[in-house]
């Protein structure tokens, strides 16, 4: 690997990293505060890049528009499966997840019928490449790094610095004790489900310039975050910002010097391995 | 109790009846039916334990391939082959079940949905040895003793033996003080362990036991399909096992079996489809919602709906 080739791979990885990261905050996120893990966050990642198709590509809104509205669009979606879904289950972990994996199969394979059997294609929203470090780098992919870095800023401020952010922290230590001091519970994990599914739609849209559209495109991004946050440690957001760079950056290095699938299956060793030795995973601690 | 034997004699017959009175047509998919009962049946002990194995056909796909691959290659008789392929299975579930299995739940619900995506990948890639993308094929018929099982109804035979050997040894097993561990664990697994059962250890048993039968199951449908390619053992056919169980209902050891037989013959007309999942998914979401015991709860609940309406239709005639 020359080393142009390997600056480029690092690139290309912090830019798939950005994604990787924000599919994993929104996971961690929701299983902090509910011990849920979202299964259908692979789904939303679909709805939100065949957002960015119908709202920019077919509506012609402006990109940044359609971005925005797709989070909208698919965090009140979340608020919603918390309210008919989540919510009537009663914190019941294992039918929550079946649940979930149930809307996820559901969205999958309505979206053969709704978006039809042939791929979809959104055009190029920044044109041309640019010079970094002395290779070529294209426009596109250096634009998810910052517009990532922003949600992941804008998501840290929101946690650590305003009421509602306190909300969740209290609720993801002791949710009985947060229901006591007043805080509405169920009002708070709606939140949660709405800015899980928010991010993933997020990643999604960024993404739908680039890759191919078809319903089944959530899968892959969505075993990522899951290595990653086995790998970052459950529930923990600094592990998941350094678990989502470090796959990024093996998946595209390791990609492009044996190919896709051996680089997941690597990662798959890699965290079976982390499992065994350090199993609350690089960066967690003792749940 | 009698009426319960009365109706396992009855679907006995029935099940042996259907070859000489049905065509080849209900002959396969019966044959498929009772391995959807394997599959579904040998998730139920991990459940209990509270483990969600969303992997369930990777292990069916290391079955699966060990058997054929055997049988064709090596020439090895079915009974050995399938051996392998569930022994194999058992021991891969060993591997991945080990370091997962000692955490929370979600942690092996993670590791067992990527480990589908890992057996498809090697299956797909791993071209000289599994065909890769063009499929197995040329796999031998199923055989017993040396006797080639050359017809569809004496395969379907094998089928039904094989389901209810399957059954009869996961039923004595549950109904056994093993089976009394698992549900422990499975309702509360800190009280379990501060009584002295060793948790980690019983999770891994139940898992590697479901393993090994969905080995016995994936060994069956390779030489009865003949033809094995790898997308076939996805992630939708490891959530319909899933499902199999929740529609079916958890709490009794009927549950999955009536869910596999119900939802296989329902979802018959689609088959193939993208209907056909969203047949699944909307069962199960219905399920979960309104029917959170299955379907084995539901004559339980229509006999109490009937009791409770009976005295409302007579009170207008009491008054009277």
């Amino acid at each position: 690997m020359t080393p142009d080739l390997l600056i480029q791979s690092t690139i290309i990885g912090l830019s798939i990293g950005s994604i990787y990261i924000l599919m994993a905050l929104g996971l961690t996120l929701m299983f902090g505060m509910m011990h849920i893990i979202n299964f259908a966050h692979g789904a939303i990642y679909m709805l939100g890049a065949f957002a960015i198709y119908y709202i920019f590509f077919q509506g012609g809104v402006p990109y940044f528009a359609a971005f925005v509205l797709a989070m909208i669009l698919l965090g009140t979606f979340g608020y919603l499966i918390e309210r008919s879904i989540y919510r009537p289950i009663k914190g019941g972990i294992e039918p929550t997840l079946v649940a979930l994996l149930a809307l996820t199969t559901f969205l999958q394979a309505a979206g053969y019928p709704i978006f039809g059997q042939l791929d979809k294609h959104v055009p190029p929203v920044f044109q041309g490449t640019r010079n970094v470090l002395g290779v070529m780098v294209s426009v596109e992919r250096l634009m998810i790094i910052p517009m990532a870095g922003a949600l992941v800023v804008g998501l840290y401020l929101f946690i650590n610095k305003t009421k509602m952010g306190a909300a969740m922290r209290a609720i993801e230590q002791d949710k009985e004790a947060a229901a006591l001091q007043g805080v509405d519970v169920h009002a708070v994990n709606g939140l949660a489900f709405a800015i899980g599914f928010a991010l993933a739609a997020a990643s999604g849209a960024l993404m739908a310039p680039i890759f191919k559209l078809d319903p089944m495109m959530g899968e892959q991004p969505l075993l990522k975050a899951f290595i990653i946050i086995i790998l970052g440690g459950l529930g923990s957001i600094p592990g998941a910002i350094l678990g989502g760079l470090m796959l990024g950056l093996i998946d595209s290095i390791v990609a492009t010097a044996l190919g896709a699938e051996p680089a997941f299956l690597l990662s798959f060793v890699f965290i079976i391995l982390v499992l065994l030795f350090k199993p609350t995973g690089l960066f967690g601690y003792a749940p | 109790m009698r009426l319960r034997i009365g109706v396992l004699v009855v679907l006995a017959l029935l099940a042996l009846l259907i070859p000489p009175l049905g065509g080849d047509y209900y002959v396969h998919l019966f044959a498929l039916v009772f391995t959807n009962v394997i599959l579904a049946a040998s998730l139920r002990p991990s459940l209990t334990c509270g483990q969600l194995n969303i992997g369930h056909s990777a292990f069916m796909s290391i079955g699966a391939y060990a058997s054929a691959l055997l049988a064709k290659n090596l020439a090895v008789p079915f009974e050995i082959s399938m051996l392998c392929g569930a022994v194999l299975a058992a021991a891969v579930g060993l591997a991945i079940g080990y370091p997962s299995l000692r955490l929370r739940g979600v942690y092996f619900a993670m590791v067992t949905v990527a480990f589908v995506e890992v057996i498809r990948l090697i299956a797909q890639l791993w071209v000289p040895l599994t065909r890769g993308m063009s499929g197995l094929s040329g796999i031998p018929k199923p055989n017993l003793l040396g006797v080639t099982l050359a017809t569809k109804a004496s395969q379907y035979y094998l089928a039904l033996a094989l389901m209810l050997l399957t059954l009869l040894i996961l039923w004595k097993l549950e109904s056994s003080r093993l089976g009394l561990i698992w549900k422990s664990i499975g309702m509360a697994d800190n009280l379990a362990q501060s009584l002295g059962v060793n948790i980690a250890n019983h999770k891994l048993l139940a898992f590697m036991l479901g393993c090994f039968f969905a080995g016995v199951a994936g060994a069956f449908y390779a030489h009865f399909i003949r033809f094995l390619f790898p997308p076939e053992f996805g992630f939708l056919m490891a959530t319909n096992i899933l499902v199999y169980n929740y529609v079916g209902g958890r709490g009794h050891f009927a549950g999955p079996i009536v869910g596999a037989v119900f939802l296989s013959l329902l979802s018959e007309p689609f088959r193939g489809n993208a209907y056909e999942t969203i047949f699944f998914s909307i069962a199960m979401l219905l399920t979960i919602l309104f029917l959170p015991g299955g379907l084995i709860t539901l004559p339980g609940k229509l006999a109490g709906l009937r009791w409770r309406k009976a005295p409302a239709a007579l009170s207008p005639g009491a008054t009277a």
